[in-house]
């Protein structure tokens, strides 16, 4: 299956990629950087954390690298202070949305939207904290739900339904009654089709989803099990 | 969120529902209608936990897929339903011409909580509340696309325009009076 070159630009620079590749795939594929939430290698992309939002030249809106497919002839800028400005914005929405008190986080100094907000240097939120009432979950013998930390990426449902084929997750209700929710709204401990693989947890890029038996800064994420297993399984998306 | 029925369907339900799911295989699309279908034959026009496991299993859905379909829209209800249905619109015209007041005093007049505790005081939340009677539902719409009509409630499917706390009253006492 031969795949057709495209030629596109990457902040200036000449790149050939394949057809049917999204701009961050061929970005990654030539070395340039674009921030990323919710995607992660392997996993089909859903856009759902807008950090990874691009200029496209000669289009007046942004989009998001992970969904938009590359086209001939693409002029695509991965960095201007606009863009900053609105994934600054983006990340201070998920900060915003749920209680993410790092301080006591398990996953603090390990975690991906702590890492993110540090480099695009949002150090202080303009918004006001929404601080809703939400539940921890630690029915299960060897995992940690908690809701407080969630940022609502579904990496964790699409690596259980995608790699482990157990779709153990997936998210009830919609806007801000969002929430992760396993089979019909049981507790994960009595969830039956889980399979206790632990993917969801190595995927998850805070600390909503966390190994039990971990003081806080000591949760780390072994992100690369996940796409390893993806390289070895050769997954295409 | 409780479970209303543990009981395991009965074999009628069971029939009806491989039926429909029958009738769906191999369109795209396939889970909204069975779950409409499965639903408006239900004497509550609800989808209890039981119905969602068969539904699960007999469309080798994932649980928590399902899960999520039946509580993305609004039309779906995992609660037994009123025989009567009160909708109240609490979008922008309506709000403007007292749609609150309107809806507080309908819960009142039901003897349903006037503030619920899970809301955080916060009435712009979808609502839905049934008397214990099962005889009344309340639910708020964001918009019914009437805006001139200002404040406007439906009452069983019916468009009640410009309405006020007296209307929606003798709305409900002719029901209760119809019974």
């Amino acid at each position: 299956m031969a795949q057709k070159k495209l030629s596109i630009r990457i902040d200036g620079q000449l790149i050939s990629a394949e057809e049917g590749q999204t701009i961050l795939q061929a970005a990654k594929a030539n070395g340039k950087y674009i921030p990323t939430l919710c995607a992660l290698d392997g996993l089909t992309p859903v856009g759902a954390c807008r950090v990874c939002l691009v200029e496209v030249s000669g289009v007046d809106r942004l989009f998001p690298a992970c969904t938009t497919p590359i086209q001939e002839g693409m002029s695509v800028t991965t960095n201007s202070p606009r863009l900053t400005r609105y994934r600054r914005m983006s990340v201070e929405l998920l900060l915003v949305e749920r209680n993410h008190t790092c301080a006591v986080c398990v996953s603090n100094g390990h975690c991906e939207l702590q890492s993110m907000a540090t480099a695009l240097g949002v150090n202080t939120v303009g918004f006001a904290y929404n601080y809703p009432k939400l539940s921890v979950d630690m029915s299960h013998p060897r995992f940690v739900l908690d809701h407080n930390r969630c940022i609502l990426c579904t990496r964790c449902v699409r690596v259980c339904a995608e790699l482990e084929g157990a779709h153990v997750w997936d998210v009830t209700s919609r806007g801000i009654h969002a929430r992760i929710v396993s089979e019909l709204n049981e507790k994960w401990g009595q969830a039956t089709s889980c399979t206790n693989c632990g993917k969801c947890v190595q995927a998850c890029p805070t600390g909503a989803l966390a190994e039990k038996g971990w003081a806080v800064e000591e949760m780390v994420k072994k992100i690369g099990t996940v796409t390893s297993l993806v390289h070895r399984r050769g997954v295409q998306v | 969120m409780s479970t209303p029925s543990q009981v395991p369907l009965p074999t009628e339900e069971q029939a009806y529902i491989d039926n429909v799911v029958g009738g769906w295989t191999g369109r795209p699309g396939a889970l909204l209608g069975i779950l409409e279908a499965v639903q408006e034959r239900n004497p509550h026009k609800y989808l209890s936990l039981e119905t969602l496991r068969y539904i699960a299993m007999k469309t080798r859905t994932p649980l928590s897929r399902l899960y999520s379909v039946a509580t993305f829209y609004a039309l779906f209800n995992l609660q037994p339903q009123g025989e009567n249905t009160v909708c109240i619109c609490r979008g922008t015209a309506c709000h403007t011409r007292g749609s609150r007041n309107l809806l507080q005093s309908v819960r009142l007049d039901l003897g349903l909580a006037v503030e619920d505790s899970d809301s955080d005081g916060n009435d712009a939340d979808k609502l839905l509340l049934t008397t214990p009677d099962q005889k009344f539902t309340v639910r708020t719409v964001a918009c019914f696309g009437q805006c001139a009509m200002a404040p406007v409630v439906e009452v069983n499917h019916r468009i009640c325009g410009h309405a006020t706390e007296r209307t929606v009253q003798r709305e409900i006492e002719t029901i209760r009076a119809g019974e």
